[in-house]
């Protein structure tokens, strides 16, 4: 079980990770505004954050950017759904595990989820 | 101790009227040997030669004498001599003052005893050559002072006073010819160094070798003055220091001796005199005695070598036998300088102009190959609009030779209408407007624009130049920007929509496919079957518009993935 965060300037798209997620027996916490989102990294243990790259105030890249400088073993997947090739490098370079295009099948984001949790328990960071 | 005698012959008193009678056959036939002897020759140093052998024989004296007045110093240097070492002759001091002083005003001086003489140095050099008594006579022409002789002997001798007379009367005569022989010698040497000038002027005006010219200077120099050698120093114009240019008839260790330029003699030259010396080995105007007397130099003669009275340099003549330099030697080697300096002149100018000429054809070739290196056709048209220059690719580009083009009218060559013509435009002091031109059609159609610009000399056109520039490349990658500029934004069009659609279309595909496992009732299941496979549609639709812009992902190192178009 891993605590997972996830933000998004769509609600729905929040709500429907929380669910898959959830049935997975992950706690989630879902966000659509980037502040409280970054507050709540700040001060809570989350192992994995979900983070879509277009949101209301800021980019996902840039709240990636001060959510790693916060917690730098912090796991990361980043959503969008206008994949560029800028957004992809400065991404990875940020520490992204992983970079995926909506709409991302069910299947596959649990995979993805379980993927980057498991990488980061063979590193020994939970 | 000396006496100063009369110049006029003092009677014997011998009483015998015999004795004066053999006394004076014996002068007269004194007299009428000189007389002949004199007559004999016109070489004047053969006569002196001829004198000084004969009198001492003639005289009974042990030697005798001659010594020519230096007017540029005012002393008197050897002409001939007869009876006594050289070591005598070439003592610094020739005899006392009071006895010089005396003779140079024309009076006979007459010394019994040289050991009582007052002045140490002359007292010693007689002692040592064994000298007793000396007779000094002031040698005379025209009444003015030519030289000395001198009749010596090594036993005291009282000259009887018409001895002296015979002897005064010897001197004229010996002045006579002496000067006679000069002038002989001068006029000779007048013809020879007109001779001279006229040879070297034909020399050094045939040649534009400006090392020719110096050899030519310095040997002609030493020939025609018959002098050992030559050399000709020159002020370098950079350095302002004095360099030797050309030698002859020098040794290499002579030439090296060292510095001369501080030398007085060199100094007087470059301001602008002739400098004749009769002795280098004591004169101080020379530094360089010892190698000089090494080098077997005894006299110099240095002029200054000038172009439009601006001194350049220093032409030496040097002479290895005591000289007096005449009048005429020394205007000839002033004139022989003048002469090489306006051949030096001439042949650095002609230097000059070959090293400009030269550079001028330097940047020609230099500028033609770059105008033949240009990519563009390039035409130089003049007021008259007839060209004067064409670069190799428009030459290429309308099959032509550069000599069926040069000369004919621009008109007959360009491919558009002179109406449309920029160089028209330029020609009738217009503005200028570029022209566009098409060529063929389809896949092989090609742009060229034509452009001209003027060349104005004091304000006046004096050509026009007329660049053909193909610009097909330009033209079509315009095109293609213009295109790609519509794609980029049909491009940025299928993303934004993508990406709005994406979003709210991964919410309603995910929450359907989470419904649907909490369905029991087939009909509903079919339902929402329906509604997520034409979501998933809409899905497939976003995502081709995604890939629309390029959109791939491939594996990265590790299990990242890096995105590229």
């Amino acid at each position: 079980m891993a605590e997972i965060l996830t933000l998004d300037d769509v609600l729905d798209a929040t709500v429907l990770i929380g669910k898959i997620l959830r049935k997975k027996g992950h706690v989630v916490h879902t966000f659509t505004d980037e502040d409280e989102a970054i507050a709540f990294v700040r001060q809570s243990p989350v192992d994995l954050v979900i983070l879509d790259i277009k949101l209301k105030k800021m980019s996902g890249i840039e709240v990636l950017a001060i959510m790693k400088e916060t917690k730098p073993d912090i796991g990361a997947i980043m959503l969008t759904g206008y994949p560029t090739v800028e957004t992809a490098r400065e991404a990875i370079s940020l520490g992204a595990d992983e970079y995926c295009v909506k709409p991302i099948d069910r299947t596959e984001l649990e995979e993805k989820v379980e993927k980057v949790l498991a990488a980061r328990l063979d590193q020994g960071l939970e | 101790m000396t006496t100063e005698l009369s110049t006029q012959p003092v009677m014997s008193r011998e009483s015998s009227a015999d004795s004066d009678l053999d006394r004076d056959r014996r002068f007269l036939g004194v007299y009428q040997k000189v007389s002949r002897l004199v007559s004999m020759s016109l070489d004047h140093q053969e006569v002196m030669e001829t004198i000084v052998r004969s009198l001492t024989e003639l005289l009974t004296v042990d030697a005798c004498t001659i010594r020519l007045l230096d007017h540029s110093t005012r002393s008197f240097v050897l002409g001939a001599a007869h009876g006594v070492s050289l070591n005598y002759l070439s003592r610094e001091v020739i005899d006392t003052e009071d006895t010089l002083t005396q003779v140079r005003s024309g009076t006979p001086v007459y010394s019994a005893n040289a050991a009582e003489e007052s002045c140490p140095q002359f007292r010693q050099a007689a002692a040592q050559e064994g000298i007793k008594s000396i007779l000094t006579v002031p040698i005379l022409y025209k009444e003015e002072l030519i030289g000395i002789m001198r009749l010596l002997t090594r036993k005291t001798r009282q000259f009887t006073d018409a001895e002296i007379g015979l002897v005064v009367g010897l001197s004229e005569q010996i002045g006579v010819a002496i000067s006679h022989g000069r002038m002989f010698k001068e006029m000779e040497d007048r013809l020879v160094f007109l001779n001279g000038i006229y040879e070297i002027s034909t020399l050094v005006n045939s040649t534009l070798d400006i090392d020719h010219i110096f050899n030519v200077v310095v040997e002609r120099a030493a020939v025609s003055l018959g002098a050992k050698g030559c050399t000709l120093r020159l002020i370098n114009s950079e350095s302002g220091l004095l360099e030797l240019a050309a030698s002859y008839g020098v040794s290499a260790s002579y030439l090296h001796r060292g510095e001369v330029s501080h030398e007085r003699n060199i100094q007087v030259v470059l301001n602008g005199e002739p400098v004749a010396i009769y002795d280098v080995r004591r004169d101080p105007r020379i530094e360089y005695h010892e190698q000089m007397t090494t080098e077997g130099i005894c006299s110099l003669l240095a002029v200054p070598v000038k172009v439009n009275d601006e001194v350049i340099g220093a032409l030496r003549i040097l002479s290895d036998r005591p000289r007096i330099f005449t009048d005429s030697a020394i205007r000839f080697a002033v004139t022989l300088a003048e002469v090489g300096g306006a051949a030096i002149r001439k042949a650095r100018s002609y230097q000059k102009i070959t090293r400009l000429m030269r550079q001028v054809q330097g940047h020609e070739a230099f500028l033609a190959s770059i105008i033949d290196s240009l990519q563009h056709q390039l035409l130089v048209i003049d007021p008259n609009r007839r060209v004067v220059l064409a670069n190799r690719v428009y030459l290429e580009a309308i099959g032509k030779e550069e000599k069926e083009v040069l000369g004919r009218p621009y008109t007959e060559l360009d491919s558009i209408a002179p109406e449309d013509s920029p160089v028209e435009q330029v020609l009738q002091g217009r503005e200028m407007n570029p022209c566009l031109q098409t060529l063929g059609k389809d896949e092989s159609q090609r742009w060229l624009e034509w452009t001209a610009f003027p060349i104005y000399d004091e304000g006046d056109l004096s050509y026009v130049i007329e660049i053909v520039r193909d610009v097909t490349s330009e033209h079509l990658l315009a095109e293609e920007r213009l295109q790609s500029g519509k794609l980029q934004a049909i491009l940025s069009l299928a993303g934004t929509v993508a990406h709005e659609v994406n979003s709210p279309l991964f919410a309603a595909l995910g929450t359907a496919e989470l419904l649907v496992e909490e369905l029991r009732l087939p009909e509903e299941r079919e339902e929402l079957g329906v509604i997520i496979r034409n979501l998933k549609q809409i899905g497939e639709l976003t995502g081709k518009m995604v890939s629309m812009t390029g959109f791939t992902d491939q594996k990265y190192v590790g299990e990242r993935k890096i995105l590229s178009f």
